[in-house]
């Protein structure tokens, strides 16, 4: 019974419940799938009560976080007596065991609206569906969340200060919405094998794409964002294996939705469908495994360890891998496939081109990725770096933006030759071109970014012509591929602005110097000390080329508890740049006032005395420090100093404080004629004082340095800007579908009825 | 026949994007050596190792910091210089990995990155990636 106790009952009670109704369910919809039409409700009824058991453990999780219940080891693993409530929540998703909850109970949710909107399927959709959703609550019931401690902590080990900030707050749940919804197509496309019903599930399935597409999308610029902003190392994408894990079933998302688009408009793809389904879900699951399983540990920055469930992970991928493969095996030769072929010089082709383009790229991504899994059998494993990625993608993108040109100027008939759409395509051409004209006087040389400004532009200006078009003819609706075009062509550009053509400088300022970088002087003015409000930080006066001026506070602080050295970067957004101002290394330098003094001794230093009488520990009687500002419990220790100068003696009591939680503050006290003097330190063993002497001419010692890396980042609001396109258009289509898919279960109903 | 010529053309694109991505990914791929190995190679290569105890350096007017790497398993060491601000923490790395090549007229490994791992109450470690 050791088990029993050493778990927290309310939660994995309600784990076991989730458990006992996703099997109940299961058993319904597979009667259901049987011809029992009476199983049907109860397998709806037992998914119901298995989303309210789900739900209930990420609710029992969330209170035992709030209340700061240390009794349950993952509340004490990630959370700590210091951190502000919306951290304290976040340290739900901070472990991977509360990553799998959070997955799984998003999955939860979205199964209910699937309920419904699997319509006559719903019983094959529903069981692959609870198939994706148990796989996840066995990894749970496994590693559970509940396990107790053997004695109740007073405080919490705290979150890792990386993920203190407000992005970090968000995106992981954001982006488990997106990993819950591939478990939809995924659905629908088996679904439809097993009934061999081939002609519905795409129509469904759509909106849920297009769905899965945009929330996983918004996390991954939420990411990009964090690191930008966060991190300090000046950019926004790393090709960094967890990154990668989010992107590839992104980008297969995206082939999807191009798939689903032509087998909606022109009854194509219907079988490669079925397949890019499955590997949008497949690739959740493989990029899941790559990123928790430990196989990547020395390889990436995000270093999970082995948590013991690669075996599970491994399992599940092989499950679900093995089972859809049987599926397609037996069945995708009997889907129909479209009977007419595109004409050469047509939509279609076009279309097609473009999407076995994305194809090649999420699959050279996956390779890039796996490098070190598949080069682990050989002599020595490797990896390999961003540079790999971007060479690859480099063709891909310009094939891209050179059918994303063309693409609004075509029709799905046989358009008459290369010379008219070359006529048509006449202004698109004008704008690529003004696009490499406005380039090459910025210092744009390379040929092949030449071309890409060409071509971006170019699918920018087509794309932005049709979609004005579309709107002003009142079809906004399906305005949607267009707008997400712009977005791309604006994207490409941010893309290549901002990673090849950014310049950085490695400064080294001497406090109160100013130095040149490239067109800008800055001066490090000062060390700001913590405040209550903000961490330690950096005040840096910049000047730009035109004189104008303005502070930058990058932040250098290290983490209370981990004893981290954090550094923040500064970014100032101007129009077509961001200035990037972040912290590398910061040297208090030696102050020339600094001496040691045992009882009685005297130092002199910049034309002053300083001798030391002796402690002063009844320090409630001096006025120099207000009691307010400590608690009662801190200790004070007064040094009796006498300080000659020029033949006069004066005796000042500088103060040391310990505050109970380990922080020592010791404020400058005047010294008559000019100049402070601070107590910084106290040896009680030797019975010896450290003094800080300031203000005083002539003293030696080293001026404070601070380094920083300078970084222009042009055009970088163009990333951000395509991405909100993106997005935009995303949703039109999302509508759209949406729309679409609802009409045809009318249709449906009123045609079974 | 114009549609075969356009097939055939696809598929030769195809065909020369996939090579093209086999030679990118065996020139990018960096892999793991021993150091004896390292020695021995000019190509770009990583080697991991932990820190020898007093053995770094930095001198902050080139900004180049010299450490010895220790291989736990072998006890065997390598020289690593690293052009860069010295990665905060630095002394209190449990494991670095270096990726760079062997710079043979300094008989010393030149690190292009480093990868820090620092012990960490968090879970696994906390590694911080410098370039």
């Amino acid at each position: 019974m050791s088990y029993l106790s050493s778990l927290y009952l309310p939660g994995a009670v309600a784990l076991w419940c989730a458990l006992g109704f996703s099997l109940a369910a299961l058993w319904g919809y597979a009667r259901a799938l049987g011809g029992d039409g009476t199983a049907l409700l109860f397998g709806r009824r037992a998914y119901r009560f298995f989303a309210l058991a789900v739900t209930l453990a990420s609710a029992v999780l969330l209170v035992c976080l709030y209340l700061r219940d240390y009794r349950i080891e993952y509340v004490y693993q990630y959370s700590g007596n210091d951190l502000a409530t919306h951290f304290q929540l976040a340290a739900f998703w901070a472990g991977q065991k509360g990553s799998f909850l959070v997955w799984l109970f998003w999955g939860a949710l979205l199964g209910l609206p699937l309920v419904r909107a699997s319509g006559r399927d719903e019983a094959p959709v529903m069981g692959t569906y609870l198939l994706t959703q148990l796989g996840l609550l066995l990894i749970l019931v496994r590693e559970n969340p509940f396990v107790m401690l053997a004695q109740t902590p007073a405080d919490g080990v705290g979150l890792n200060p990386l993920l203190q900030d407000n992005w970090m707050v968000i995106h992981p749940p954001i982006m488990f919405i997106g990993y819950a919804a591939a478990a939809v197509p995924f659905s629908f496309a088996m679904a439809a094998l097993w009934r061999r019903d081939y002609g519905n599930w795409a129509t469904r399935a759509f909106p849920w794409a297009l769905f899965g597409f945009l929330v996983l999308g918004t996390a991954i610029l939420m990411g990009g964002y964090w690191a930008y902003k966060t991190l300090g190392w000046g950019g926004y994408w790393g090709w960094d294996p967890v990154e990668n894990a989010s992107l590839i079933p992104w980008i297969f998302g995206t082939v999807l939705i191009h798939g689903l688009y032509l087998e909606r408009t022109k009854g194509r793809f219907r079988r490669l469908n079925v397949v890019l389904a499955t590997l949008v879900f497949l690739s959740v699951l493989y990029g899941t495994f790559l990123t928790r399983s430990g196989v990547l540990a020395d390889f990436s920055v995000h270093s999970f360890v082995d948590l013991g469930i690669s075996g599970w992970l491994v399992a599940l991928m092989l499950f679900f891998f093995l089972g859809s493969a049987y599926l397609m095996a037996t069945r995708l030769r009997e889907i129909p496939s479209a009977p007419s072929e595109d004409p050469l010089l047509s939509r279609g082709t076009f279309v097609v081109l473009g999407t076995i383009a994305l194809l090649a790229s999420a699959i050279v991504v996956t390779l890039g990725t796996s490098a070190p899994l598949l080069t682990r059998f050989m002599e020595n494993p490797g990896q390999v770096g961003p540079e790999f990625y971007n060479r690859v993608n480099m063709p891909i993108a310009l094939l891209v933006a050179f059918l994303l040109s063309l693409v609004p100027l075509l029709s799905w008939r046989e358009t008459a030759g290369w010379g008219q759409l070359l006529r048509k395509a006449r202004w698109t051409l004008a704008a690529g071109l003004a696009g490499a004209a406005v380039a090459v006087p910025l210092g744009v040389r390379d040929p092949f970014h030449l071309l890409l400004v060409l071509l971006a532009v170019a699918a920018l200006a087509a794309n932005l012509a049709a979609a004005a078009g579309l709107v002003r003819r009142g079809g906004l609706r399906t305005a949607g591929g267009y707008v997400t075009h712009v977005g791309v062509g604006v994207i490409l550009l941010g893309f290549l602005a901002s990673s090849a053509y950014d310049e950085s400088a490695k400064v080294t300022l001497e406090r109160g110097r100013p130095a040149q970088v490239g067109d800008l002087t800055l001066t490090f003015h000062r060390f700001v000390p913590r405040t209550a409000a903000a961490k330690e930080r950096m005040e840096v006066e910049v000047v730009r080329a035109d004189g104008r001026r303005y502070l930058a506070y990058p932040k250098l602080f290290v983490n209370d508890r981990s004893q981290q050295l954090m550094a923040n970067p500064h970014i100032r957004s101007f129009p077509l740049l961001d200035l990037y101002i972040s912290p590398l290394e910061y040297d208090p330098g030696e102050p020339g006032g600094r001496v040691i003094l045992t009882r009685d001794q005297v130092a002199e230093r910049g034309g002053v005395a300083v001798r030391f009488l002796g402690f002063d520990l009844d320090t409630g009687a001096h006025g120099a420090m207000p009691a307010a500002s400590g608690p009662p419990t801190a200790m004070t220790v007064g040094a009796v100093l006498e300080i000659t100068r020029a033949g006069r003696s004066e005796r000042v009591t500088p103060l040391f404080r310990f505050s109970p939680d380990g922080r020592t503050e010791f404020p400058p006290v005047e010294i008559p004629g000019g100049g402070s003097v601070a107590l910084s330190g106290i040896d009680a063993e030797s019975g010896a004082v450290e003094l800080l002497l300031a203000g005083l001419p002539e003293l030696p010692g080293t001026p404070a340095r601070l380094s920083l890396d300078v970084t222009r980042k042009p055009l970088i609001q163009l990333v951000w800007g395509g991405l909100y396109l993106i997005f935009l258009g995303g949703t039109l289509a999302g509508i759209h579908r949406f729309r679409q898919a609802l009409r045809h279960d009318e249709v449906q109903a009123a045609a079974g009825g | 026949m114009k549609r075969r010529i356009a097939y055939i053309a696809g598929a030769l694109l195809l065909l020369a994007f996939a090579g093209f991505s086999l030679t990118s990914f065996q020139t990018a791929l960096t892999p793991y050596v021993s150091y004896p190995e390292a020695r021995e190679q000019a190509r770009t290569v990583q080697v991991a190792g932990g820190l020898a105890r007093d053995s770094s350096s930095y001198d902050a007017e080139s900004s180049s910091l010299l450490f010895t790497l220790v291989d736990p398993a072998t006890q065997q060491t390598l020289r690593v210089r690293y052009h860069g601000v010295k990665p905060a923490n630095f002394e209190d790395a449990i494991s670095i990995v270096a990726i760079g090549s062997y710079d043979r007229s300094r008989d010393e490994f030149a690190a292009g990155k480093l990868l820090v791992k620092c012990p960490s109450k968090y879970q696994g470690a906390e590694v911080k990636t410098y370039s």
